[in-house]
């Protein structure tokens, strides 16, 4: 049954363990016979992250940090995804468990969010975030791994520029360039021309588009969080 | 088969019930599916834990409260009243303990005099440990019983989605039940407080002096 999955082989972290499997032949169902006690009807799936465009994909363990422990524990292995949603621009991430594909992290990218190196690995980094994981938001300190230092610097970068697109509401956005225009006729040379570069590319959403999305997204929330409606 | 303080849910649900000796990992094994943590430090269950533990299928949202009982012949407490109505089972030992393996016959036998022919899964843990004993081809108590066998490490994560894929396509009939994503609903916004944020920089600080534990498996893409 599910040993048939032939990625389950290759993506085990474990090496050793998966060495084991194989000589133990990846035991089959053993057919034992059941009389099953629901009848479940096939669903369509949602996935949440069908109006998005992704920005980054990359597989990373993500760490919480208990603040009573003073620790980094686990939160789950799998992918890390940069999502931007194609109407509104704005830019979340989402981390799903491998497997079970459940979520680990769901969360805004905001211009005011930096991600600061960790300490002791060069292949890892740190964050704040209002994380919606769980369907409430919750304030966490998140810490991520990657296999390498490349793909930490991948995910650095466009966390960094991702936080800086987002600097300002549209109608804010206009205003500040003009500002910013105004600042470079003044004193040229001390704009950042880099910067200028990524708050232009970032202006098309208007305010009253982004405003009716807005809307449109809470009576998509308020319908999908019936059945999830329990804690 | 909620507990009388829980709320029930209007997706299936399924009681589980969670057996073996003490220290074989199996509450381990269930903290991890419900935060992703790796618990190292012992701490004996006594009684028993419930905890409801949801998976996305193709087939919807299905709940498994995990009735998760002490191994410890001394926390045991009142066994049959645990198992009574389980719908399914996971019996747990240790590759690294011998003796986990070999009174796994007993646990099996209690568990069935009170829950006739349920799905079970027998769980060797701890497959990521070097010295093993208990090897693969020595575990054969489950060819007689009808059980399903997965070697499985809670550290690691091998396998660790396939007692419940292996318990949810038997409860639900279904071989081709699979876990699918779970819907990542939009984030609302959030309100940035200057002052909050200042000390969530200062927090943040002094969490990435901490290590990060097991930082040394392998990650590849």
């Amino acid at each position: 049954m599910a040993s048939t999955n032939p990625e389950t082989k290759v993506e085990e972290e474990s090496s050793e363990a998966v060495a084991t499997a194989a000589a133990a032949g990846e035991e089959e169902d053993t057919g034992a016979q059941f009389a099953p006690i629901v009848k479940l009807e096939e669903v369509s799936v949602t996935t949440g992250e069908e109006d998005e465009e992704v920005l980054l994909d990359l597989k990373a363990k993500l760490y919480r940090f208990d603040k009573e422990g003073n620790q980094w524990k686990e939160r789950g292995v799998g992918t890390v995804k940069l999502l931007k949603h194609k109407q509104t621009g704005k830019v979340r991430l989402v981390m799903r468990q491998s497997k079970t594909l459940k979520i680990c992290a769901n969360h805004l990218v905001h211009s005011s969010m930096t991600v600061q190196e960790h300490a002791g690995n060069d292949k890892s980094c740190v964050w704040h975030a209002t994380d919606f994981s769980d369907g409430e938001l919750k304030e966490e300190l998140f810490a991520i791994r990657f296999g390498s230092i490349e793909n930490c610097k991948t995910f650095k970068e466009m966390f960094k520029e991702v936080a800086e697109s987002q600097t300002h509401k549209a109608g804010e956005k206009k205003e500040a360039e003009s500002a910013a225009d105004l600042l470079e006729k003044l004193s040229v040379g001390e704009t950042k021309e880099e910067e200028k570069g990524v708050k232009e590319e970032e202006a098309p959403a208007s305010v009253s588009e982004e405003k009716k999305h807005e809307d449109e997204k809470k009576n998509e929330k308020e319908e999908q969080a019936k059945p999830d409606g329990e804690k | 088969m909620a507990l009388p303080n829980q709320q029930t849910v209007d997706y299936p649900s399924f009681k589980l019930v969670i057996v073996g000796d003490g220290g074989t990992g199996k509450t381990t094994f269930v903290k991890r599916h419900l935060t992703g943590e790796f618990e190292k430090k012992y701490e004996p269950t006594i009684g028993v834990e419930v905890h409801p533990l949801d998976f996305f299928t193709n087939c919807g949202k299905i709940r498994f409260y995990c009735w998760d009982t002490a191994g410890q012949e001394k926390f045991g407490g009142l066994r049959d009243g645990y198992y009574i109505h389980g719908q399914c089972a996971i019996i747990m030992f240790d590759v690294t303990a011998r003796l986990t393996y070999k009174n796994v016959p007993t646990w099996h036998r209690d568990l069935c005099r009170v829950c006739e022919n349920i799905p079970i899964v027998l769980c060797g843990n701890k497959v990521d440990v070097k010295n093993r004993q208990v090897k693969a081809k020595q575990v054969t108590f489950h060819r007689k019983k009808n059980l399903q066998y997965y070697e499985i490490s809670a550290k690691s994560n091998y396998n660790f989605e396939k007692p419940f894929l292996y318990l949810a396509r038997k409860l639900a009939g279904d071989p081709n039940l699979h876990f699918v994503e779970s819907p990542a609903l939009a984030p609302p916004e959030v309100q940035i407080d200057m002052a909050a944020q200042q000390q969530h920089e200062a927090e943040l600080a002094a969490a990435a002096a901490q290590p990060l534990p097991d930082d040394d498996d392998e990650l590849n893409d």
